[in-house]
């Protein structure tokens, strides 16, 4: 998504975004920019402190303090699994999946931890969790880079692929999560995955 | 909180149970003094407010897949900050530790002032004075915006207003609201940037 200068055209669709009025396309083009543009992010503390000023004296607070904790809680958030809501077409899934990194569809999951039980004649192959260790995730080419039906390139890691996860991720794709900064997160952690025995 | 203040905020929530990192903490920014101001009401030591502020978001931030926007966001964050508040407070009697260092406190010379009564960060006549010049700033700013700037900021932040309420009570267009409050905000923003002014090196 292209993130072009935070002028004050894009400042004023902030300040309307702070009251919630804005939609469309609109909120994702405005987070992306207050997070890559550091004056964006200043006025928009300022904004929220004049309203809070406003309705209440004693919420005037010293700026510092304000950005000390907002920036112990952005590294913290750095450090968790990106939750997701799921679609309304998989109503029936139950239960949270925590899955970290930039998702994109046909996303290819490097498994360093896990152990792929001998896949069945139907080449699906059957994952059981063999320690809930830290799993990296790489973004998949992109689609119609890599021609249909033509495998992925086995590195040093195994890889598993499994159709019901590709059919949940490409659920998602549209749910891709980023850093504060814009930056994938490329750490994946405690992803499990629960299939039946086929 | 009206009907247009809780809508303010789907946006930004829609977008973070997305996986918008980024709109979860554009409501942290929001929420902030409001959330710390809650829990400085439950804790006597002010110095353990931004800790249990900061686990009140994460908290939040991982239990959003279960918000359905039954109730108000600030609402749904407001109970979690409360939770979280007792839940230490609750840790903090069974800390052994704990205990034992505020016994000791007690025991030494009565003329040292004892570590758990100095004033932190927030309670420091410097902290308060700040504030008040913050506040007196802002009203001092509001009041000299233009008629139109000053009703609009002021039906849109006080009385909780929607742009299109505001549109109809001032007669103008929606566009027109929306660019009205953007400039009272820089207006008074403008003000108060020399009291709240960056040293070298504070990046948000």
């Amino acid at each position: 998504m292209a993130i072009g200068p935070f002028d004050e055209s894009a400042r004023e669709r902030l300040s309307a975004m702070a009251d919630g009025e804005i939609d469309g396309v609109e909120p994702a083009s405005l987070c992306a920019g207050w997070a890559a543009d550091e004056a964006a992010r200043r006025d928009w503390h300022t904004w929220h402190l004049i309203g809070d000023v406003l309705r209440s004296e004693d919420l005037a607070s010293d700026p510092r303090r304000d950005r000390e904790l907002c920036v112990a809680i952005r590294t913290r958030l750095q450090q968790e699994p990106v939750v997701l809501a799921p679609s309304r077409g998989l109503a029936g899934h139950r239960g949270r999946w925590a899955v970290g990194g930039a998702i994109a569809a046909g996303m290819v999951l490097f498994v360093g931890t896990f152990t792929v039980i001998h896949p069945t004649n139907d080449a699906s192959p059957v994952v059981a969790q063999a320690d809930r260790g830290p799993v990296a995730v790489a973004p998949a080419p992109l689609p119609g880079t890599v021609p249909a039906g033509e495998e992925p390139v086995v590195a040093d890691m195994r890889m598993i692929r499994d159709a019901q996860l590709d059919r949940y991720l490409a659920a998602h794709k549209q749910f891709a999560g980023t850093s504060a900064l814009g930056v994938p997160s490329a750490f994946l952690r405690g992803a499990t995955l629960d299939t039946a025995s086929r | 909180m009206t009907a247009a203040a809780a809508d303010a905020d789907a946006v930004l929530v829609e977008r973070a149970k997305t996986g918008d990192r980024t709109a979860f903490e554009m409501l942290v920014v929001k929420y902030q003094r409001r959330i710390e101001r809650l829990i400085g009401r439950m804790v006597r030591d002010v110095d353990l407010v931004p800790d249990i502020a900061q686990e009140t978001f994460i908290r939040a931030y991982r239990a959003l897949p279960q918000f359905r926007g039954e109730s108000a966001f600030y609402t749904w964050l407001y109970r979690i900050a409360v939770n979280t508040a007792k839940k230490t407070l609750m840790e903090m009697k069974r800390d052994p530790i704990v205990t034992e260092a505020a016994r000791i406190g007690r025991d030494e010379d009565e003329d040292q002032a004892r570590p758990d009564v100095e004033p932190s960060d927030a309670a420091t006549p410097d902290a308060v004075l700040a504030s008040k010049q913050i506040a007196a700033a802002v009203n001092f700013a509001v009041e000299a915006l233009s008629e139109e700037l000053r009703q609009a900021i002021t039906l849109r932040e006080i009385e909780g207003l929607s742009y299109e309420e505001i549109a109809a009570l001032m007669n103008c267009p929606i566009g027109t609201v929306r660019s009205r409050i953007f400039r009272a905000r820089e207006a008074i923003a403008a003000r108060l940037r020399p009291l709240l002014d960056t040293r070298e090196g504070d990046r948000w």
